[in-house]
């Protein structure tokens, strides 16, 4: 009887196995099949070290404060054919915000500016693409920032050329967006409303 | 009673040495952050320090006139009527100054809409019991501006004058601020 058992789980072990090979298979078929269905934009793993998620803003009787973010998540995908099929987004740590300053950074990530505590992320995700030239290319999404979003543009400029032509792709975008828009009216106007952003990234692909 | 000779009380002379430290300290650090900082981190954490040395400033100099009104003044040296009216002008403008920097400071930090609060030396957190209002903190900053430049000119004037009594005219006027002097004329070192 014990041996019996024994065999019988075994059996029962290996018809999990096999289901569980199959549900994998099912998986990654499907993901090829949506990613056929999504056309050929690939998605890119970003450089880290070569990435940066800046903002400057100007102020009346004070240095132009500028910041950026240390944690953050990205997601690039680029179709060179049809550039409009790109898509990105990318999720930053509100908490990460480095101004250089222990002391600064505790205030701007108070209620009174990033309130990170009550909203922990800021994010932006792309709803269109658009080639502009060879070099240049406008991209619109949603920015999400103290629970409030709205679309902002940033322009982009892309250098695919280099060394290793088509394996990384640099991007530097820049946008400006108002602060009031978000409800961050903190300062106005001696601080000005208008915060400018520069991403810059690398991507690269493998292939 | 009212003798040139004698000296200040002790706690008159620590709490003007305090002060004349606090008020060089803020003077020069405000001076700086200003004119010579461009990093907006930098002059952030400057400007922390700067506050709470003025509102050290401020309790310094309204213990300072607590205890002037309370200490019966050693008579001025012999000097003609004028400049003993000068210095007497002097030495209440000094203590205004005193009084309105640090208070112009403050009003500059409750109405600017930059609410950054004021936690004086890590120890307690500052009121602000004004509403933002941009024309009352533009006048609060030219006020702050102006009496800093006067300050300092007054200073210089007061020092200047301590440095005359001193050396040329050789009296005691700037030794007793330092210790209080014996009846047979000899400085004691000790209070």
């Amino acid at each position: 009887m014990g041996s019996a058992s024994i065999v019988r789980r075994r059996a029962s072990c290996e018809v999990a196995s096999v289901w569980r090979i199959a549900a994998i298979c099912a998986v990654i078929a499907l993901g090829c099949a949506s990613a056929l269905a999504a056309g050929p934009a690939q998605s890119w793993r970003i450089d880290e070290a070569r990435t940066s998620i800046a903002f400057r803003v100007d102020a009346v009787g004070f240095p132009q404060t500028r910041g950026h973010f240390t944690r953050y998540n990205g997601r690039i995908l680029i179709d060179f054919e049809h550039p409009a099929k790109s898509f990105t987004t990318f999720t930053v740590e509100a908490a990460s915000v480095e101004l250089g300053s222990p002391a600064f950074n505790a205030f701007v990530k108070g209620a009174t500016l990033l309130d990170v505590e009550k909203f922990p992320t800021l994010s932006f995700s792309s709803t269109s693409v658009e080639k502009v030239d060879s070099h240049t290319a406008r991209i619109t999404g949603n920015l999400t920032m103290l629970g409030v979003t709205k679309p902002l543009t940033l322009a982009v400029n892309v250098d695919a050329d280099g060394a290793s032509r088509g394996r990384t792709v640099s991007f530097i975008a820049t946008g400006t967006l108002k602060r009031s828009d978000y409800g961050m009216s903190f300062g106005t106007p001696l601080i000005d409303d208008a915060l400018e952003i520069t991403v810059k990234t690398r991507a690269l692909t493998d292939e | 009673m009212n003798d040139p000779r004698r000296g200040w009380p002790l706690p008159v002379r620590l709490f003007h040495w305090l002060g004349a430290v606090l008020v060089l300290w803020t003077l020069a650090l405000g001076t700086y952050m200003v004119q010579f900082v461009d990093d907006a981190a930098r002059r952030f954490e400057l400007t922390q320090t700067h506050k709470s040395i003025g509102i050290a400033i401020l309790g310094v100099t309204i213990i300072r006139l607590f205890l002037r009104l309370v200490t019966v003044a050693p008579k001025p040296e012999l000097a003609a009527r004028l400049t003993v009216l000068a210095a007497k002008l002097a030495h209440w403008a000094l203590y205004a100054l005193l009084v309105v920097m640090p208070a112009s400071g403050w009003l500059m930090i409750s109405t600017t809409p930059v609410r950054v609060p004021t936690v004086v030396f890590g120890l307690f957190r500052l009121p602000y019991p004004l509403a933002p209002n941009v024309p009352l903190y533009r006048l609060a900053h030219a006020i702050h501006l102006a009496s800093a430049i006067a300050l300092a000119a007054l200073i210089a004037v007061h020092v200047a004058a301590a440095l005359i009594h001193a050396l040329l005219w050789r009296d005691q006027t700037l030794a007793r601020m330092f210790w209080r002097p014996s009846t047979s004329g000899q400085p004691a070192p000790v209070d």
